[in-house]
């Protein structure tokens, strides 16, 4: 009896502002506070509110049958209970349904596996205190930033006790197997076996990219389309992974689109079918046992075409920029400042370095990427000069004692 | 018509590399050298010819009546090596495609006054300086290496001072009597040729394609590569805001290098947009001069302004944002390489600002000490005030430099690989500039993607859209 499995990614970053060299050692101040609250305000009123009550109404009106789970990074959450706290509010009330699970992350929606595995942990630890906080629950799934995964990242992730992760279905490492079933992770420490779901790109894209798409064959998608699509897999998978961004309801497609009007029949479309469930990744993990481990022998990602990590480290600026900001870490994390060290984190967030990218202006698409920032330029210049910032006024011992107490009060 | 008949043009330029004063005859080439393999066949005509000049794909003339074969020996140096084109080996003289072209090229004795750049004021300033053998006058306006020498004098001379041609009825009192003459010239010198087109090259040559179009009864196409009001603001010159508008509304359409010189043209000139097609310039690709690189003594960063100092180009702002620069890296060194009217206030502005020592001022430079320039440059500035295209930005970017340039520049419409800046905001283009000469990262990446930018704004695109302009106004679509 085979199942769909929702999962939807939750997050905004921290913009960093327009911060230029003259203002290193004079303003402490990093990030684009009206942007933010702008952005916050209007993906809240365009996607948060109206999706959170759809799933909400679609949850009652399915009495029990239709299941969802989300990842809400902790950066995204603090920007809500500032500039939108009545979005928190309805995440609350899902939660209480019981058709809901909170997959777990880190908290900065960082890059922090690849560079500083205990500074992974403690932003996973802090997400999962938050979601407790929150949601009452505990994590049990996981999801790392992008669906960056690999066998040592999963190997970390088992270390940590979680039972299950999110992973990219990508075409090379699967080969000739399907997403539509439970893996193993590969080379998970005795004894601490984790599962693996991994993404079914195409059933997954056909809604979060294509959905509007008219020059796409099968436009328009309804959810009788869909839901037909996916009824194909049965008695040859037992998992149907959809995951996306949350943000493709009504501001990756628009409202306009007819995008909530496919989300309003599509579970009714797909329970149509006696065989079909919806499932959360925990419970389609318990429901089924796994076929196989699947080894990641190189680092995935659900970003463009690579599935790589070439959005976030793809040119020189990328790369310089993460070394540097990881490597003071350890140095922050000595100041035992709370604001400090939670500012810095701040600056691990990937969207900063995905900001960076170069790629897409290659075939002189500009417009295929979306950033605060005229060019990727631009935001190497202005996350360095905030870093170069913090370096200075920070880190340099001579002045140090000073310079804690005025950034307290500048930062608190 | 179909694509396949062959077009008929007279181009008329006002200059043709490698003697020219700004960007007009490097564009002129690079369009025209495009045009030629799409079926175009172009008789290109000038005021004047020096010699030296190298296009085996069209016709080059000039209407003047003392012509005569070149003997390539005779060459001074300074006529080597112009920007790069025959730069392989600055040394020879004249370069082996210099003794090619003078077999073909026709050689006048007027000496290489007129600009399409100069101002009336300056152009009479000339008229007198050469009157009265003013030599030193002379190399202040024009550089130090103009080719104020007639060259067979020049070749046969120890002689201290060489001759200039002061035989003087080949040039008018003034500038617009220069421009009318030579309409006359083209208008008397066209009635031996069948062009199908004519298209003319800014103001200097619009009355002369005026007179070709009604002689001939043909369409005629105006192409803007700057306007009056670009070159002085708000010290236009009128005869010359005229003679542009007459020859604008003139042509049976206009060509503009940029949307905002389209802008313009319509704003000033009440010329309709649907009359104007917008064709950005393309761009050579070269070899990076490494070894000028190498060979480079100095360690301290370099940042570059290179065009004419007039207030068009903003070179008042590079000064400012040099003097905050310096508060942030005491190390760079600034060179202004060009000559104009604001040349003498921004060397006082900048004993005034205690910052001269960061500052060279080599004045007008050409062939391989502009491969030099951009070569070793670590940055490179274009803060034009009001800029309609600004090539020297796609030039710096085939030298592997990184460029910040003003967003009111018609390159920033086509150009992402640079930092953009408005010219009037001193502390973004200090900023930007200490940015790159900071993060050797940030200039490694522009310079990596603007590589493969500058191969992608090329000269056949441009001449594709020229062409189709030719058929629409000979009756296609």
């Amino acid at each position: 009896m085979p199942s769909v499995c929702f999962y939807f990614e939750v997050h905004q970053p921290y913009r960093v502002r327009n911060y230029d060299v003259f203002q290193i050692g004079r303003d402490h101040n990093y990030f684009d506070e009206k942007l933010n609250a702008e952005v916050m305000r209007k993906v809240a009123r365009k996607c948060y509110l109206p999706t959170n009550a759809k799933m909400l109404e679609l949850i009652e009106r399915h009495q029990g049958r239709f299941k969802i789970s989300y990842a809400i990074t902790g950066v995204a959450l603090e920007q809500m209970q500032l500039y939108a706290p009545e979005v928190v509010e309805s995440f609350q009330k899902l939660a209480k349904t019981g058709c809901v699970e909170f997959v777990g992350e880190t908290y900065y929606h960082s890059l922090s596996v690849l560079y500083d595995v205990s500074e992974f942990k403690e932003q996973v630890q802090m997400h999962a205190k938050l979601m407790k906080q929150l949601f009452g629950v505990t994590p049990t799934f996981f999801r790392n930033t992008e669906l960056i995964y690999d066998d040592r990242i999963g190997r970390e992730v088992a270390k940590l006790g979680y039972k299950g992760m999110i992973a990219e279905g990508a075409d090379d490492i699967l080969g000739w197997r399907s997403p539509n079933f439970v893996y193993k992770a590969n080379g998970a420490p005795e004894g601490q076996d984790m599962a693996l779901l991994l993404k079914n790109y195409r059933l997954s894209d056909d809604i979060a990219f294509r959905f509007s798409n008219r020059g796409w064959a099968d436009f328009p998608l309804t959810a009788d389309k869909f839901a037909n699509w996916v009824h194909q897999v049965s008695g040859n998978g037992d998992t149907v992974n959809l995951f996306m961004d949350y943000e493709t309801f009504g501001e990756h497609q628009w409202e306009e689109t007819g995008i909530f009007q496919f989300l309003d029949y599509m579970p009714e479309a797909i329970l149509r079918h006696p065989d079909w469930s919806f499932k959360t990744p925990s419970e389609t993990v318990a429901s089924y046992p796994w076929v196989a481990p699947m080894a990641f022998p190189r680092t995935v990602s659900w970003a463009d075409a690579e599935r790589d990590l070439t959005a976030w480290r793809g040119n020189e600026m990328q790369t310089r920029a993460l070394e540097r900001i990881f490597i003071i870490g350890e140095r922050i994390k000595r100041r035992n400042n709370p604001a400090l060290l939670a500012l810095w984190r701040k600056l691990t967030t990937s969207d900063h370095f995905y900001y960076m990218c170069t790629k897409w202006f290659s075939d002189g698409d500009v417009h295929a990427y979306f950033s605060p920032y005229e060019s990727p330029y631009e935001a190497f210049i202005n996350y360095m000069n905030a870093l170069t910032d913090l370096e200075d006024s920070v880190l340099q011992p001579a002045r140090a004692s000073g310079d804690d107490r005025q950034r307290n009060a500048a930062i608190s | 018509m179909s694509d396949s008949q062959r077009i008929e043009v007279l181009m008329l330029g006002w200059e043709y590399p490698p003697h020219i004063s700004g960007g007009l005859g490097t564009a002129c080439e690079g369009l025209t050298t495009a045009l030629a393999p799409l079926g175009v066949g172009i008789d290109f005509v000038v005021p004047h010819l020096y010699g030296g000049e190298h296009a085996p794909h069209m016709r080059l003339s000039s209407p003047d009546v003392s012509l005569r074969a070149l003997d390539p020996l005779a060459w001074p140096s300074n006529y080597a090596g112009d920007l790069g084109t025959l730069a392989e080996d600055p040394a020879s003289q004249p370069p082996a495609a210099v003794q090619q072209a003078a077999a073909t090229v026709a050689l006048t004795r007027i000496p290489a006054f007129l600009s399409p750049y100069m101002r009336p004021e300056e152009y009479a300033f000339l008229i007198k300086a050469l009157e009265a053998g003013d030599d030193t006058a002379l190399r202040e306006l024009l550089g130090p290496t103009a080719p104020l020498f007639e060259p067979g004098a020049a070749a046969s001379a120890s002689d201290a001072r060489p001759g200039l041609d002061r035989r003087g009825p080949h040039y008018g009192d003034d500038l617009f009597s220069e421009v009318m003459r030579y309409a006359e010239r083209v208008a008397i010198w066209s009635r031996t040729h069948r062009p199908q087109v004519v298209h003319a090259h800014d103001w200097m040559a619009f009355p002369a394609a005026t007179r070709v179009a009604h002689l001939h009864g043909i369409p005629m196409i105006a192409h803007v590569h700057s306007l009056e009001q670009d070159r002085s603001g708000a010290g236009a010159n009128h005869t010359i805001v005229n003679i542009e508008g007459a020859g604008l509304r003139a042509a049976t359409r206009v060509v503009a290098v940029s949307h905002y010189t389209a802008r313009m043209i319509n704003q000033l000139h009440g010329i309709p947009f649907e009359n104007i097609d917008v064709v950005h310039n393309g761009a050579y690709t070269r070899k990076t001069v490494s070894a000028y690189r190498e060979e480079s003594q100095d360690d301290r960063p370099m940042v570059l302004f290179l065009g004419r100092i007039t207030f068009q180009k903003g070179p008042d702002y590079f000064v400012e944002a040099a003097a905050k620069v310096l508060e942030q890296v005491p190390n760079a060194r600034f060179v202004m390489a060009g000559n104009g009217d604001m040349l003498p206030r921004l060397q006082h502005r900048v004993h005034e600002l205690g910052i001269a020592q960061a500052f060279e001022f080599p004045g007008f430079v050409r062939g391989t000490d502009v491969e030099r320039l951009f070569s070793t440059a670590d940055a490179y500035v274009m803060p034009s005030v009001s800029e309609p295209f600004g090539i020297s930005a796609l030039e710096a970017m085939s030298y592997e430099t990184p460029v910040v340039l003003s967003r009111q520049s018609g390159a920033s419409e086509i150009l992402n690989h640079a930092l953009k800046v408005d010219f009037w905001d001193v502390n973004r283009l200090a900023a930007q500039i200490v940015a790159i000469l900071r993060y050797p990262e940030l200039r490694t990446s522009i310079v990596d993607m603007a590589r493969e930018e500058v191969r992608r704004v090329h000269w056949e695109a441009a001449a594709v859209k020229v062409k189709r302009a030719y058929q629409r106004v000979l009756g296609g679509n």
